[in-house]
């Protein structure tokens, strides 16, 4: 009984954490997002195709926030192969291994970047 | 052994809690729609510049207030502002439309007047004389040729507006043509009980989409309820591009038009010489010509609604080829709709409606959010105000439950595109903790964006603040005297 309720609160508590993290992103509210390395540059060209039109800058849009979900990236690229839910699988032949790379590093520099802090 | 059976069960756990918090906190079959017109509102609509955040450098302030339903900007020779009031909104509110000049200190002088036949949804001035669409809800669309003192003459009429979507536009081409965009007149090609709801159909029981050249039908036709004549609980069957409770044939041919659904067309100035540029569009809302001479026009996707419902497809930018078909009612973006990401959650997946495609629709140079109303549009001239050669486009915000559930507000901003790449960055958007109308997140900023313009100098991008545009399961109910133009500025170089 202890391991369940255990796995309970910690989901709890994650999905509290997600729910108080911002998931806002873009120049206005956090400023002009750093790319640090062609890979992240790629990947927002990746995003901006595949995936911005659900999540728009990592935001919630149709689908939910990424920004500030504590998902692993491994996961990511799981569910971005396999669907889940209403979201479509990416096969390889849309989204190429080497895409989905870049794609997970600039999730990661998106999830990074500077948080909002305002009410 | 005990080291391997610890590591196995750390690694089920993390699992479990991951997975349960993916679906947890993002279940889009478990949620309820969360769009930015699902609010309620208590006027007077609150104005703060403060509300809407920028990049550093840049400035705004509310230049105007208390308009109702503004759709479209313009400058005249002298750059002084003028504003089009729409005079007609979804939700079925006629007010009358109106050419309006602001004059800096905010005051408004009525120009001239319109009858009872808007959306009057953009405007643009060219060699003494304003030209703008009116949408035609009742009488048809037509394009207006209004001189400064207010004399109105039309110059187009007869174009299919009696549906969902209008006349619009329209923008003048470096060789003095006169180009705008007329909408469909349903979602997806099939008129049903979305129509119904939209308040049209019951006006103009046989109107319905036009092709802009021959098309031959697969012969889909769709079993619905005769929403025309409800008390005789019959079902009919409706296919594509004929009047709703008309069945169609396999390999019927429907005969093109040039004054057709779905197109961007072209005119002199004088009214004459009438084009079809292309076709194909579902909603080709803004239009603007580039630094370099290009069209291109906003396109709004499909909605999850009607007969035909089809998911997940964003609105677009294209550049306009002449003599392309861009895709309607069968492609999104240059996707095919029958592919699985655009399966209508517990729906079924739609199939082609046209036997033979014109051609292959292109690609788009941007996508937008779905749903985010990708509007009017105006590109960057000036190093004033910098990014020059980029498309700055309003998103007039979701429309949600009517165009189908957003877990989040979708739009309701200013966002600017970089046409090599298809880059789409957010230029002005509401302060707060998610995205959204002020009405809904409070702060004072922005309700929804529909047009933006640069004044004559490209210094300064004004931007058209429809107002307050609340949805719910009955349906818009648009707020008047809610309406802001906005002005944004750069103030220092970064």
């Amino acid at each position: 009984m202890r391991q369940p309720l255990h796995k309970l609160l910690i989901v709890a508590a994650l999905v509290g954490i997600a729910g108080c993290r911002s998931a806002r992103r873009g120049e206005p509210i956090t400023g002009p997002m750093p790319i640090s390395s062609s890979t992240i540059a790629q990947g927002r060209l990746v995003f901006q195709r595949h995936c911005h039109q659900c999540h728009p800058g990592g935001e919630g849009g149709l689908g939910p926030a990424l920004n500030n979900k504590p998902i692993p990236l491994f996961l990511v690229k799981t569910q971005v192969r396999l669907g889940l839910g209403a979201m479509p699988e990416f096969h390889k032949q849309r989204i190429s291994p080497e895409e989905l790379d870049q794609l997970t590093a600039y999730l990661r520099a998106l999830r990074t970047a500077a948080q909002h802090t305002e009410p | 052994m005990k080291t391997d059976n610890k590591g196995t069960s750390n690694w089920k756990t993390v699992l479990f809690i991951t997975v349960s918090a993916t679906l947890l906190c993002g279940c889009y079959a478990l949620r309820s729609s969360d769009g930015g017109g699902q609010t309620t509102f208590t006027p007077p609509r609150e104005v703060r510049a403060e509300g809407v955040a920028l990049p550093n450098g840049y400035t705004i302030e509310a230049v105007a207030s208390g308009l109702t339903f503004p759709t479209g900007a313009a400058f005249d020779e002298q750059n002084r502002l003028h504003v089009v009031e729409s005079g007609y909104s979804y939700g079925e509110v006629w007010t009358t439309p109106r050419l309006l000049r602001i004059e800096p200190d905010g005051a408004v002088v009525v120009v001239a007047s319109g009858g009872k036949n808007g959306p009057w949804t953009g405007v643009t001035f060219h060699d003494r004389d304003f030209f703008v669409a009116e949408g035609g809800v009742l009488e048809g669309g037509r394009i207006l040729r209004i001189t400064s003192s207010g004399q109105v003459s039309v110059i187009v009429e007869g174009l299919p507006s009696f549906g969902d979507h209008h006349t619009d536009g329209p923008a003048v081409s470096p060789e003095g043509w006169i180009y705008f965009g007329q909408g469909t007149a349903s979602n997806s090609g099939i008129v049903g009980e979305d129509n119904s709801k939209f308040g049209w159909l019951k006006r103009r029981p046989n109107f319905h989409d036009i092709p802009g050249e021959d098309i031959t039908l697969v012969g889909h036709n769709f079993k619905t309820e005769d929403f025309v004549h409800p008390s005789s609980k019959r079902k009919v069957s409706t296919g594509a591009f004929v009047p709703f409770g008309t069945p169609t044939q396999p390999n019927q041919v429907i005969k093109g038009q040039t004054k057709c659904s779905g197109s961007v067309l072209r005119v002199r100035p004088n009214g004459d010489n009438l084009e079809l540029v292309a076709w194909g569009f579902r909603n080709p809302f803004g239009l603007a010509f580039s630094p370099d001479g290009e069209l291109y026009v906003t396109d709004n996707g499909f909605d999850d609604r009607g007969s035909r419902p089809i998911w997940g497809t964003p609105d677009v930018l294209w550049k306009v080829e002449p003599g392309a078909w861009y895709g309607w009612p069968d492609f999104s973006g240059g996707e095919p709709v029958n592919a699985e990401q655009f399966d209508p959650p517990g729906k079924p997946r739609p199939n082609f409606l046209l036997a033979r495609h014109p051609s292959k629709p292109p690609r788009p140079v941007a996508r937008f959010a779905v749903h985010a109303s990708a509007d009017g549009f105006d590109f960057s001239r000036s190093e004033a105000f910098g990014h020059i050669g980029q498309a700055f486009v309003a998103l007039l915000g979701d429309e949600s439950p009517a165009t189908g559930k957003t877990l989040n507000p979708v739009g309701f901003k200013v966002v600017r595109v970089n046409v090599a790449n298809g880059m789409v960055e957010d230029l002005a958007v509401n302060r707060g903790p998610r995205n959204g109308p002020a009405s809904k997140m409070g702060g004072g900023g922005f309700e929804r964006p529909v047009a933006v313009r640069f004044d004559r100098d490209g210094a300064a991008l004004y931007v058209v603040d429809f107002g307050v545009l609340l949805h719910d399961r009955n349906g818009a109910h648009p707020q008047e005297n809610t309406g802001v133009i906005w002005k944004i500025r750069r103030s220092a170089v970064p």
